[in-house]
């Protein structure tokens, strides 16, 4: 396709966005048919662009004598531009039916969409200073959806994810200053990275950005942001805070660490100690704090904590085959959280519980809701045949073929992480299932599976993680292709 | 005959369990004709596929890129055999589970589950790679939670909850020893794992990984300390699950731990002694629990415990006697075998009384079995088979075990192994013991009050589903060289790469005096302990069965729980509270320090005036004084004057 096409993919869902309010939709019906058309068109164009991949970067405004902004599609942005462009679809479908009893519909649309180009922009980045751009964008675009609710907590959320976020950029822009200023004048990614020398000010940058981006990735000790933003409508959390926000984190640290520094610089350093040992920690931490937490969704937000950090551990195990763990992961994490997100708003909506106690008794009356949400636990906590399952032995045997003592101990990091997962996952599913003594049952009699538009997201969901489980040979050879740079 | 036959008997259970679930949504009794046909049906393709092995095929399978690895599949005369059982029992399980269940909520998902847990297990005696083990394996505990946990009751949720719990920690720990030794071998495969091993030459290495891996089974296997649950998770399921449970499912766990031992740890003397120890103290605790407990199927899981200590030996001892191993090996095979037929007749026994009376504690049940020779003699044979009384199959594979145990002693000299020989014959008299408390109260004493007529006690296909296994015992036991033999040399090529020939006299005088021994020690246990300690005389009237075991004294109340639920969970919590908020407190200090905003000064003040840029705040009367007076500019003058003077001191002296 022309690569006039990178733009439009990036740019109609901001202008939809950004021009839906100009609309004043009195129905909503029609709001629906707009935002729908308008998400899928990207999507199709999306698709259309991975399969016939545009050569060469697509120059949009010049900068300085080096820099540019700059779009281009790699293999790396094509991983995380389709899953985006498969799950937001899905995700809009809950929304409509969500939102219903959140209100503020075409705000919350507006952003919505909005944050979808910003997204795609981030993935299709062919520079640093485009990705930081857009980076920034997605920062700004997501705020007054977590502040959408308007009370005093999600105001609070909404600030406290501004200040971690900018804060984070600002760490990462340092980075990129140091890069610019000792690499390389036009910050264009190229695999295996364009720095030549390693220098402590280099490795002290590659922290700066590692942790700079990783704030958004939520990595110990900037992951605090996540479960507070869970007050968020559940479309947004679903989405947002499991798969398009977080994912930019870790796109962006992959980008920075495979394309920019490059693993022959980092490889062996106190660097990668450094951040890989912060990661393996955040995977055991994340699923710890899941498992003291009550609430469902933030216990749901820590595990994203956690299992972002499985990613980042492959991302900093910095070869190509902990890349390709860690890209796999990215895509099935995708796919297994925003089921389970879904799941717990579908609860919310139709019942107002939040807290896990709470749910005892509910896999009768919701049983589809349910289902899917234990099939999506099996596959998180690691039960083979399903997707998590995979990821996990690809990034174990990255890690233990790489040897080590961090690397070994992330393995184990990983191991116990899935049995914490297994204890804060399943207690919900039998809760759910196999209430004691029938507790918690009354007043549930009203309780069921919400309407199509809500449960069609289940089906389609629970149906990929089945194939992606058992027949994704395909897949995983060429994400490990595009780790190894081949695409 | 295609290779890819192997997929039938792993996929069709867990294809059309969904099948069942939706017909059992319309109408339940063409939903247990299916579940028969089908339990049936998975028969017939496991005894044709044994036809095949027999007849010296070898069947093997692997599909690459299913799960992203590939599956591979073998089949061999041990698979073969042993996925004959799982079906055996599947099927008889499932016939009788018609009428057991017939009171029974939730009976759709209970055949769901059952067949789902029945193609993983099956799928797991097919494996040819520790992957595809794996794979199955933790497909089979998930699954059979669900049997474990049918009656929905706090008994069973508990002991659910127990079950699950080891398994998925057991899981991870040999998914971490998978990768471990995938790391060290290169290869998961059981048929490149020997030659791996040998060309690494050093085995220390492969200790760590081994040693996890056997966490995982032993831990499905109810071995020693990982055995919590099966005490309690056994006695809680249907009858029919338990004798799954019992009978299969701790056999896919006894698998994993032959893989170990006869490809990686081959003739390993470290291995052998740890396997030993282990087995032994399952083998004892097990009997001694048993000896204990006052409930029918209680009893019957913890003899299942004890059995598998009783097969753990066994591998101890392959591992132990090197290259004359053939013994051990044929004992381990058969003992397995015995088992699982045992503990289907025994659990199948237990379910038709729970069935009729809602009730397992042995004095509640007292004297049920008195009117009902079908039933009496079908446990009988079970208890005699267990018990290893000669002319029934236990006699065959525990005399096997002990010669085993015995050719050790001749070869090192005895020392330590004299003693494990005696707690051997201890553990089997205890075996006697507690199967004899079980046989006379159930079907020998007096009831305390007449039970209640109530027709016929159990249908013609219940019977059929305990009969026929409880005629194979003594048929099986009368001719051990054909049957069992031939069995054996059917199994011993999966064990051992290169088997050796073996020639067992079934009924010397000296096997016979160790049975013999066993038998004694179990009469003398039963009439001096069990009649005297473990029952007691109540207010004049008869005696009574007690359960002197203290409560308190259960390893899983005691370490476990305390562990994993307060002091783990505790520290966690403190160190995450304190670690999450990290980066708040941070923020929350600057915000307080440095980045501390003015204040506003209060609108109605009087002395605002609009235009003002400064808006007089109003100072106190001494500041005022102070920064007003020319005495304060002539002390700022003078502190000026001294740092001056000092610095030019400091310049002069530095020179």
């Amino acid at each position: 396709m022309n690569r006039i096409f990178m733009l439009i993919a990036a740019a109609l869902p901001i202008l939809a966005g950004a021009l839906l309010p100009a609309w004043r939709f009195q129905k909503r019906r029609s709001r629906e048919i707009y935002v729908l058309s308008a998400v899928c068109a990207t999507s199709l164009i999306v698709l259309g662009l991975l399969l016939r991949r545009p050569e060469g970067a697509l120059r949009l405004i010049r900068l300085t004598r080096t820099l540019d902004i700059s779009l281009a599609i790699d293999g790396l942005s094509g991983v995380f531009a389709g899953l985006v462009a498969v799950l937001w679809p899905l995700a809009s479908l809950y929304a409509f039916e969500y939102i219903k009893h959140e209100g503020g519909d075409d705000r919350f649309f507006a952003f919505y969409t909005v944050s979808y180009g910003v997204t795609l922009g981030i993935a299709m980045s062919a520079n640093l200073i485009t990705m930081y751009l857009f980076y920034e964008l997605l920062t700004l675009a997501t705020v007054p959806l977590v502040a959408h609710t308007g009370d005093r907590r999600s105001v609070r959320a909404a600030k406290k994810y501004l200040g971690y976020s900018i804060g984070g950029a600002a760490c990462a822009f340092l980075g990129m200053m140091i890069l610019y200023v000792y690499a390389d004048q036009s910050l264009t990614f190229v695999y295996g990275g364009f720095v030549q020398e390693r220098t402590p000010l280099i490795l002290a940058g590659y922290l700066l950005t590692f942790f700079g981006f990783g704030v958004k990735a939520a990595v110990f000790p900037f992951h605090g942001w996540l479960p507070s933003a869970g007050v968020a409508p559940t479309p947004v959390t679903a989405l947002l805070h499991a798969v398009a926000v977080v994912k930019a984190g870790v796109f962006a640290v992959m980008r920075v660490t495979f394309y920019c520094f490059g693993p022959e610089v980092l490889r062996g350093t106190w660097a990668q100690e450094v951040v890989m040992a912060f990661a393996v920690f955040t995977v055991v931490f994340g699923s710890a704090m899941a498992l003291r937490e009550q609430h469902l969704k933030r216990r749901l937000a820590y595990s994203t904590v956690s299992n972002l950090s499985y990613i980042l551990f492959g991302v900093t195990l910095m070869t190509p085959a902990g890349l390709a763990g860690a890209l796999s992961h990215m895509v099935f994490h995708g796919v297994m959280k925003i089921t389970l997100f879904f799941c717990a708003g579908a609860v919310m909506y139709k019942t107002h519980r939040e807290f896990v106690p709470e749910l005892a008794g509910l896999g009768r009356y919701m049983p589809v809701t349910f289902t899917a949400f234990t099939v999506a636990s099996a596959a998180l906590v690691g039960v083979p045949l399903l997707p998590g399952f995979l990821s996990k032995w690809n990034l174990a045997t990255a890690a233990l073929a790489e040897g080590g003592v961090i690397p070994t101990l992330g393995v184990a990091a990983l191991l116990i992480s899935a049995v914490l997962t297994a204890g804060y996952l399943f207690t919900v599913v039998v809760s759910a299932f196999f209430p004691v003594n029938g507790e918690g049952s009354h007043g549930l009699e009203l309780a069921e599976d919400p309407n199509l538009y809500m449960k069609l997201p289940f089906f389609v969901l629970t149906a990929l993680m089945a194939v992606l489980g058992m027949g994704s040979k395909g897949l995983l050879t060429l994400l490990s292709r595009i780790a190894w740079g081949e695409l | 005959m295609s290779d890819f036959v192997l997929l039938v008997p792993v996929f069709l259970p867990m294809l059309s369990a969904a099948a069942v679930y939706l017909v059992g949504r319309r109408s339940k009794k063409a939903r247990d004709i299916l579940a028969d046909i089908l339990g049936i049906g998975e028969f017939a393709v496991c005894a044709l596929l044994l036809a095949y092995v027999c007849a010296g095929r070898v069947f093997s399978l692997e599909i690459p890129g299913v799960c992203g690895y590939g599956l591979s599949f073998k089949l061999d005369g041990f698979r073969a055999l042993y996925a004959l059982i799982a079906a055996l029992m599947w099927m008889m399980t499932t016939v009788f589970s018609r009428e057991y269940l017939a009171h029974y909520r939730n009976r759709n998902r209970y055949y769901l589950f059952t067949l789902l847990t029945c193609g993983a297990t099956v799928g797991v005696f097919l494996s040819n790679d520790f992957f595809t083990t794996f794979v199955f394996f933790e497909i089979m505990s998930f699954t059979s939670y669900v049997m474990v946990v049918q009656d929905e009751k706090p008994g069973a949720m508990r002991a659910g909850e127990t079950y699950i719990s080891v398994a998925v920690i057991g899981g991870m720990v040999m998914l971490m020893g998978l990768f471990l030794m995938e790391s060290r071998l290169g290869t998961l495969n059981f048929d490149r794992l020997h030659e791996a091993v040998t060309a690494k030459a050093d085995l220390k290495e492969l200790y760590l990984p081994g040693a996890l891996i056997l966490f995982g089974f032993g831990a499905k296997a109810g071995m020693f300390p990982l055995h919590i649950w099966l005490p309690k998770a056994h006695p809680v399921a249907p009858a029919p699950a338990s004798a799954l449970l019992s009978g299969v499912l701790t056999k896919a766990g006894i698998f994993g731990v032959l893989v170990l031992t006869g490809r990686v740890f081959l003739r390993d003397e470290i291995w052998g002694n740890a396997l030993l120890a282990l087995g032994v103290i399952t083998m004892l605790l097990g009997a001694v629990l048993a000896v204990f407990s006052v409930d029918l199927k209680r009893t019957l899981a913890c003899s299942s415990m004890s059995q598998i200590g009783f097969i753990l030996v066994g591998i101890g001892m392959q591992g132990l006697l090197g290259e004359e191993n053939m013994l051990a090996v044929w004992g381990t095979g058969l003992h397995m075998l015995s088992h699982s037929l045992i503990k289907l007749v025994l659990f199948l026994c237990a379910g038709v009384v729970y069935m009729n009376l809602h009730k397992l504690d042995l004095n509640s049940i007292r004297g049920w079995g008195r009117d009902k020779p079908l039933l009496n003699v079908c446990f009988l044979m079970g208890a005699l088979g267990i018990a290893g009384f000669p002319l029934w199959n236990g006699y065959v594979s525990k005399t096997l075990l002990h010669e085993s145990i015995v050719e050790y002693i001749g070869l090192t000299g005895g020392g330590i192994y004299r003693a494990v020989e005696w707690l051997f014959l201890l553990s089997g008299g205890l075996t006697a013991a507690y199967m004899t408390k079980l046989y006379v109260a159930v079907f020998v004493e007096k009831p305390d009050k007449p039970f209640p007529q109530t027709g016929r006690y159990m249908g013609l296909d219940s019977a059929l589903a305990i009969g026929l296994p409880a005629l194979a015992l003594p048929v099986l036991g009368l001719f051990p060289s054909p049957l069992m033999g031939g069995a054996a040399r059917l199994m011993q090529d999966f064990m051992v790469p290169d088997p050796q020939e073996v020639s067992i006299r079934w009924f010397s005088l000296t096997n016979l005096r160790g049975a013999a021994i066993s038998l004694a020690i179990g009469a003398a246990v039963y009439f001096l302990f069990i009649r005297t300690v473990l029952m007691r005389r109540e207010d004049g009237g008869r005696k009574r069965y007690v359960d002197v075991w203290p409560q308190w004294l259960d390893l899983e109340t005691l370490v476990y729980r305390p562990l994993l639920e307060k002091a783990l969970p505790f520290l966690a919590a403190l160190v995450c509270r304190v670690l999450d908020n990290l980066t708040d407190w941070a923020v929350a200090a600057l915000n307080r320090t440095l980045l501390r905003r003015k204040p506003i000064p209060p609108r109605n003040d009087g002395d605002y005036e609009p235009g003002d840029f400064t808006p007089h705040v109003r100072q106190s009367y001494t500041v005022m004084r102070i920064s007003g007076s020319i005495s304060f500019c002539l002390l700022l003058f003078g502190i000026g004057l001294c740092l001056a003077m000092g610095y030019l001191i400091f310049i002069l002296l530095t020179r």
